[in-house]
C-alpha cells in the first residue's frame, strides 16, 4: 500500500441545500414544520448510520463523516427554516454556509472538503476541474436503504492507464477535460484511501458501508486492474460490475448506490 | 461539456483493449438483442474445495483462501462445457451474420464478494472464455440483476436462488458437480429437455400424482388435441429454435451447431402425441424426441451426450448424472412437493450454507 499514513480527523462532505430538501415541492407541501425531503436525504441518513456504528465500536473514533450544508444567500427567515428542518429530521449537519453561487468553489476549498456531492453533473465537473474531489449524488426515487452507505467507484477511470486517458483527445475531449479526468483519478484515490480505512473497521458481513466498482465500457481486464488498484490504495471492494457497454440504468436501479465517483467521465445519457 | 455518443466511446475502449491483447476480441452485443445466459461462479468453475472451506470455516477464511490462490485458475465446473459450446455457436453465427447481434451472451452472475473477482477474472482469461459481463453482488440476491439483463436462462449451483428465479418467471436450473465426466462435442451444442414441468406445465403430472398412471393415460388421450400450458423452459427452447433458423436460412440444416432433444417418460404410443402436438401448436420442434415410456433416462442420455439436460425430478437428474450427463434440476411444479425419491443432493442443498 502506497499511503501508509493512517488518516484521522473528520472526513468532510459538502452538499447543497437544494439536494437535501426538495424545493420544488415547497409550494405544494402541507408540512409547515420542515422543508420537504430531497434526493440527498437517504445519503445523509446512511452517512449517519456509518458514524453511529463507528462510534459504537470506538467512542474516541476520529475518522468520522462530517457534513456541511451549502445554501445560497437568503432571508433570515429562510435560513432559520433550513436549520429547523435539519433539526426536525434529526440530521447531523456540522456547518451551514450561505453564500453566492460564485463563492461555492472557494467555500469548498477553504473547508478542505474531502468530497462534494451533488445531483448537478455540471457542478460536479466544475468542482473536479478546480481540483476538488466530487461525486454524483444518485437521484433514486425510492428511499429504502437507510442503513447502508453505498459508494460506486468507476472502474473505467481507475482501470484505464494514463496513456489511454490521453488518447481521449481522439474523441473530441479537450486537453482541459482530459486533465480534469486525470486529476479526478487522483482525488478519487484520496477518497478511496479514507473510505478504505473506514471500511476496514467493519467486518465482511453486516457492514454499514459498501463499496462497488462499476466498469461500464472497459473489458473484464480493465475491471481487474481497477480492483487491483483499489486494493493498492487500501480498499477491497465489496461488489463489482462489468457491463461491457450494456445500459447502466437497469443495473444501477438494482445496485441503488448513494454516490458515484466517476470523475465526470460518464455523463450517462437519459436514454440509457 | 461535450457528450460523445456511448457507442463511439465503447468502440474506442475496445480498440485500445485489442491493441494490447494478442487475439482480437469481438464486441459484446447489446442485451436487448441477445439470448442471455447467466451462470454462477460455482456452475462455471469447480469451487468444491472453496465451498467446503466456506461451510466449515466461515466467510473470512474462505475469502482469504481465495485471495491467496488468486493466481491459480479454477478448473471447469458443470456448466463449463455448455458455455464453451455456446461460444462455438456464436463463432459460427458471427461468420454467417457478421453484423447481427442475435447471439448468445454469457454473463457471470455470482453473489460472491468482489474479493474473489480477480481469481474469477484470471480463470476466465486462463480458459479463454468470452465472458465480458459480470455481476459480483457481494452477498446480495442476483434476482434483480437477472431481470436487468433480461436473462433467458440462469444456471446456478444454489437451489435456493434457482427456486427464487423460477418463482420470478426466469428460466433457471440447478447444476451439480459431476462425478463421472463424459466427453461432449466442442462443435455442436446439444440441449436435452424433459417434457412435463420443464417445457410444458405440470398439469398432467398432477393428474398422475393424484390419480395414478391409468387416469393419466385416459386424460392425455381425451385431451390429445388440447395444447398443454407452457413450462419454465419453453422460452429457452424457443430462443434456441430462433438461432437454429438462422443456420437453416444459410443452408446449414444438416451441419447445424445446435441440436435439441425431448427426453420424456411419456410413451410414443399414447401420451406422447399430446406432447408433440403441443410443441407443434407453439411453432416449436426438437430435433429428436425420445419417448421412454417410463424407462430410465440415464442410458439414453449417455448415448446422446447433451451438454445439459433439464428435468424437474431429482430422481432423473441423479440418474443422468450417475452416467456422466450434466443434469440440471428445474424446481417447478408438483414434483417439488412430492418427490418420488429424496435425493441426497436435495438434502445437502437444504442444510448447507450457500453462497
Amino acid at each position: 500500500m502506497e499511503d501508509n499514513k493512517i488518516c484521522t480527523g473528520p472526513l468532510m462532505i459538502a452538499l447543497q441545500y437544494n439536494d437535501l430538501f426538495d424545493l420544488d415541492k415547497l409550494s405544494t407541501s402541507t408540512n409547515t414544520d420542515a422543508l420537504p425531503k430531497g434526493r440527498a436525504f437517504t445519503f445523509i441518513k446512511a452517512v449517519q448510520t456509518v458514524n453511529e456504528r463507528l462510534v459504537d465500536q470506538n467512542k474516541t473514533e476520529s475518522l468520522l463523516f462530517e457534513v456541511i450544508l451549502i445554501a445560497k444567500e437568503c432571508s433570515e427567515e429562510f435560513k432559520r427554516k433550513i436549520v429547523e428542518s435539519v433539526k426536525h429530521y434529526g440530521l447531523e449537519i456540522g456547518k451551514f454556509y450561505f453564500c453566492k453561487k460564485e463563492e461555492l468553489i472557494n467555500t469548498l476549498q477553504s473547508n478542505k472538503v474531502k468530497l462534494f456531492v451533488s445531483t448537478d453533473r455540471d457542478a460536479v465537473y466544475n468542482a473536479l476541474h478546480t481540483g476538488i474531489p466530487a461525486a454524483l449524488l444518485n437521484d433514486q426515487a425510492d428511499h429504502h436503504i437507510l442503513n447502508k452507505l453505498k459508494v460506486i467507484f468507476s472502474g473505467d477511470v481507475i482501470g484505464f492507464s494514463e496513456d489511454t486517458l490521453d488518447s481521449l483527445s481522439d474523441f473530441g475531449f479537450s486537453e482541459t477535460q482530459i486533465e480534469t479526468f486525470k486529476a479526478a483519478k487522483i482525488r478519487m484515490k484520496e477518497f478511496a484511501v479514507l473510505i478504505g480505512q473506514m471500511r476496514r473497521k467493519f467486518g465482511l458481513e453486516n457492514s454499514p458501508l459498501c463499496t462497488c466498482v462499476l466498469t461500464v465500457w472497459g473489458s473484464r481486464n480493465i475491471c481487474a486492474t481497477a480492483l487491483k488498484t483499489l486494493r493498492e490504495w487500501g480498499l477491497d471492494a465489496d461488489e463489482a460490475f462489468c457491463l461491457a457497454g450494456a445500459p447502466c440504468r437497469p443495473i444501477l436501479a438494482v445496485v441503488k448506490p448513494h454516490i458515484l465517483l466517476d470523475g465526470g467521465l460518464h455523463n450517462i445519457p437519459e436514454s440509457q | 461539456m461535450n457528450k460523445p455518443l456511448m457507442k463511439e466511446m465503447q468502440t474506442f475502449w475496445e480498440r485500445k483493449e485489442n491493441q494490447s491483447s494478442p487475439c482480437k476480441k469481438p464486441k459484446p452485443p447489446k442485451p436487448e438483442n441477445v439470448i442471455t445466459i447467466a451462470v454462477s461462479s460455482r456452475a462455471l468453475f469447480n469451487m468444491d474445495q472453496e465451498q467446503d472451506i466456506y461451510e466449515q470455516q466461515g466467510m473470512e477464511d474462505y475469502l482469504n483462501y481465495q485471495i491467496q490462490h488468486e493466481n491459480e485458475p479454477f478448473t471447469p465446473g458443470p456448466a463449463f462445457p455448455f458455455v464453451k459450446a455456446v461460444e462455438a455457436v456464436n463463432a459460427r453465427l458471427r461468420d454467417l451474420y457478421p453484423d447481427s447481434e442475435e447471439l448468445f451472451d454469457v454473463v457471470l452472475m455470482t453473489s460472491n464478494h468482489a474479493h474473489v473477482g480477480l481469481r474469477l477474472i484470471n480463470s476466465i482469461n486462463h480458459h479463454r472464455l468470452f465472458i465480458e459481463r459480470f455481476c459480483m453482488t457481494g452477498g446480495n440476491s442476483p434476482i434483480g440483476y437477472l431481470k436487468a439483463y433480461h436473462t433467458n436462462l440462469y444456471l446456478s449451483a444454489d437451489s435456493l436462488k434457482v427456486r427464487e428465479a423460477i418463482e420470478q418467471g426466469i428460466a433457471a436450473a440447478t447444476v451439480f458437480s459431476q462425478g463421472k465426466i463424459t466427453e461432449v462435442s466442442e462443435t455442436q451444442l446439444r440441449v436435452a429437455f424433459d417434457g412435463d414441468a420443464v417445457l410444458f406445465s405440470d398439469e398432467s403430472e398432477r393428474i398422475y400424482k393424484a390419480h395414478g398412471l391409468d387416469k393419466f393415460f385416459e386424460h392425455e388421450k381425451a385431451h390429445e388435441n388440447k395444447p398443454l400450458d407452457h413450462g419454465p423452459l419453453k422460452g429457452f427452447l424457443e430462443a434456441l429454435g430462433r438461432l437454429q433458423q438462422k443456420f437453416y436460412a444459410k443452408g446449414q440444416r444438416l451441419d447445424c451447431p445446435i441440436r435439441t432433444y425431448l427426453v420424456t417418460a411419456r410413451s410414443a404410443a399414447s401420451s406422447g402425441t399430446r406432447a408433440l402436438k403441443t410443441l407443434r401448436s407453439w411453432g416449436l420442434e426438437t430435433d429428436e424426441a425420445l419417448f421412454l415410456a417410463g424407462a430410465p433416462k440415464g442410458p439414453m442420455l449417455e448415448k446422446i451426450r447433451p451438454h445439459i439436460f433439464f428435468d424437474d425430478q431429482m430422481f432423473h437428474v441423479e440418474g443422468a448424472a450417475e452416467l456422466g450427463t450434466v443434469a440440471a434440476h428445474v424446481p417447478y411444479g408438483i414434483a417439488q412437493r412430492f418427490p418420488s425419491k429424496t435425493g441426497k443432493d436435495v438434502k445437502k442443498d437444504f442444510s448447507a450454507k450457500q453462497l
